[in-house]
């Protein structure tokens, strides 16, 4: 019985110190403002929660193996279901499962993801190929991919034609210089349907000024615009920011301004971007953070057609505070 | 138990193995794993905490003649009322394997249990805004989402119903053959009737609460975190081209995004993001497969399962959804994407 009693408290204070270690890992990562490396702003409140949640668990633990150590006999015989397995070796097993996240966590620095990542995780070059549009994703070379998406496109667009006139694609209109255009060749240029309409009225406001800057806030929303109503916003100047990332189909002189979008966390946080063309561009590094200003223009690359920047100016910038964007929910309202 | 969850994962990391001699090559490797393994750990602790919290207060608070007396005996009736649980108690799938657990062992039938666990995590409304966010442009996808997943849930629990009769061993401890768990069942009776019948003083039963929580902490966390690891690993170490690379073909390309999701292993709150990325790439069939797959069976939550239930019945349960949602994604395709 010595014995046994003595391997409960062993347990009860490792698993109050695991326990602990978590809540001092948010509680770290909180201080340091790291947190936002992991998980975006509105999951921020519920895993501080967590962290108090654990903590109170933690304590739990020590005051029952306080309870062990002075011989309190268990008077709530519920933790009987959990006394732990005999075998030493399956314990060390579990409990290091649980330390190797704690350790890597305050044993490693936090990063951001950059280049390596984007990679991996293939980047958006066209984000408007969510709203139909035959363009295929930046990321995938196969024609097959391609064709075998074509026909999904055209039945989504049929069935879709059946609740709602049919979406037209956007008409270049070419205008003498200085002239306003009427209502109706805006409307043309800028075609939408219910899902479209708060970017058409975004471009329809882009369409208007020469220089369109980039905010951090709709990131993704303004990429949207641009690329779905390319025909009619080329030649515009555009200034963004982010990170180089390249491909080695880009060659020596372009590369690619990234941000990763992130929704809750990191494992779903994906890449998007603008390809660059620039004489220099082998003079910034990957990961490096710059401000491109450059002129708006249509390009292929890798048989799909997207948008580019033909960079006049590139300035090297210190990383943001927060380096990743989020989807703005407030976008068009 | 531990044998399974060795061999699962010498299967995985098998599989992979090639690519795991590569992953010391690449100096960025490390930092990318810790960031994804942290991020999931972190983004799943609060659901979890939840989860284990509500299955503790149940545990305390709810005597068995309750849950009995609420569940349906019409099958019918227990697979609907199983698969439409989600909209009471929106719980992701982290938080709801210990919940269901506790539900069966209360006396709930394990088929109405095994319904919600695959049905809750899609038929919520929180799974309904993200999906509904992520493709504003083909509300179709959120409202077929929904409906494939209510479609296979009642189908499944159906079926379920049938087989778990027949098996004289029905809503019994899942864990025939593991020794731990039997003891645990046998235990967990006794102590039962000590609580009912002591003084269950306020006191008494918060304290028990906060014990029942951390001890389940510990159970499923482990698996939460093997999960995490899997998912990391993959996600890091293989690169999106190569897997969109595969999916070319009608079918495969439905199958192979259900492969995905059940190796992604990201929560359903989220996954719908992920799906709408690879929009243009993919057919809305096969990101349909993904999305009402994923949440029902993916690799973190398989081994949850594999804790509470027997071998057969997880892998009979990942057979009939698998073929459910197969089936069903492409039909849908067929009938209403074009």
């Amino acid at each position: 019985m010595e014995n046994d009693s003595r391997s409960r408290m062993l347990h009860q204070l490792m698993r109050g110190l695991i326990l602990t270690g978590f809540a001092m890992l948010i509680v770290y990562l909180v201080k340091t403002d790291n947190i936002g490396y992991y998980i975006a702003p509105r999951m921020e409140l519920y895993v501080k929660l967590s962290a108090i949640g654990l903590y109170a668990a933690a304590v739990y633990q020590f005051y029952e193996a306080i309870q062990t150590w002075i011989g309190r006999k268990r008077e709530m015989q519920c933790d009987c279901s959990h006394d732990p397995s005999p075998s030493a070796a399956k314990n060390t097993l579990i409990y290091s499962l649980f330390l190797f996240p704690l350790a890597l966590g305050f044993l490693l620095p936090d990063t951001t993801m950059g280049s390596a990542l984007a990679s991996k995780k293939g980047i958006t070059l066209s984000s408007s190929q969510q709203f139909n549009t035959p363009v295929n994703a930046g990321g995938v070379p196969n024609a097959e991919a391609k064709a075998e998406a074509a026909p999904m496109n055209e039945g989504s667009d049929a069935s879709s034609a059946s609740r709602q006139p049919e979406t037209a694609s956007p008409v270049r209109i070419e205008l003498e210089p200085g002239a306003v255009p009427t209502g109706e060749q805006l409307n043309a240029m800028f075609p939408a349907d219910t899902y479209t309409e708060t970017y058409a009225e975004h471009a329809k406001k882009l369409y208007f000024s020469e220089r369109i800057e980039i905010p951090e806030k709709s990131f993704i929303e303004n990429l949207t615009t641009l690329d779905l109503y390319r025909v009619n916003l080329t030649g515009k100047t555009v200034v963004l920011s982010g990170f180089v990332y390249r491909e080695e189909e880009m060659g020596k002189e372009r590369f690619v301004v990234s941000r990763f979008a992130m929704n809750c966390c990191s494992a779903d946080a994906m890449p998007y971007g603008l390809m660059i063309d620039y004489p220099g561009a082998s003079r910034y590094a990957d990961d490096e953070w710059i401000q491109v200003t450059g002129k708006m223009d249509l390009t292929t690359y890798k048989d799909n057609e997207i948008i580019y920047l033909k960079a006049n100016k590139i300035e090297k910038i210190p990383a943001p505070e927060s380096p990743y964007v989020y989807p703005d929910f407030d976008f068009g309202f | 138990m531990i044998c399974c969850l060795g061999i699962i994962g010498l299967i995985l990391t098998g599989t992979s193995l090639s690519e795991l001699l590569d992953f010391s090559l690449d100096p960025a490797f490390i930092p990318s794993f810790k960031t994804m393994f942290i991020s999931i750990i972190l983004e799943a602790f609060p659901f979890i905490l939840l989860g284990v919290l509500f299955s503790a207060l149940l545990q305390v608070f709810v005597s068995d003649s309750v849950i009995q007396r609420f569940t349906p005996k019409n099958p019918v009736a227990g697979v609907l009322f199983g698969s439409l649980l989600g909209l009471l108690f929106p719980l992701c799938e982290c938080g709801m394997v210990p919940v269901v657990r506790r539900l069966i062992r209360k006396g709930m039938p394990a088929y109405i249990g095994i319904v919600y666990i695959i049905a809750g995590p899609i038929l919520n409304p929180v799974v309904y805004t993200a999906t509904w966010t992520a493709f504003r442009t083909r509300p179709e996808i959120a409202y077929s989402r929904m409906g494939l997943a209510f479609g296979v849930s009642v189908i499944t629990g159906l079926i379920l119903y049938k087989v778990i009769r027949s098996n004289p061993l029905k809503q019994a401890s899942p864990a025939t053959g593991v020794i731990h768990s039997h003891d645990h069942h046998h235990g967990h009776h006794h102590s039962h009737d000590h609580g009912h019948a002591g003084t269950a003083s306020v006191k008494n039963r918060f304290a028990s609460t906060l014990s029942h929580a951390s001890d389940e902490f510990f159970e499923m966390g482990k698996y939460l975190i093997f999960g995490a690891l899997l998912t990391a690993l993959i996600q890091t170490g293989l690169s999106r081209d190569t897997l969109a690379g595969v999916g070319e073909q009608p079918v495969l390309s439905n199958l192979f995004m259900m492969a995905f999701a059940f190796v992604l292993s990201i929560c359903s709150t989220s996954d719908a993001f992920i799906a709408a990325s690879f929009t243009g790439t993919f057919s809305a069939g096969s990101l349909l497969a993904f999305l009402v797959f994923g949440p029902m069976i993916d690799i973190k939550n398989t081994l949850m399962l594999l804790s509470t239930f027997r071998t057969k019945i997880v892998l009979a349960l990942i057979f009939i959804t698998g073929t459910l949602v197969l089936i069903g994604s492409i039909l849908t395709e067929r009938l209403f994407f074009s």
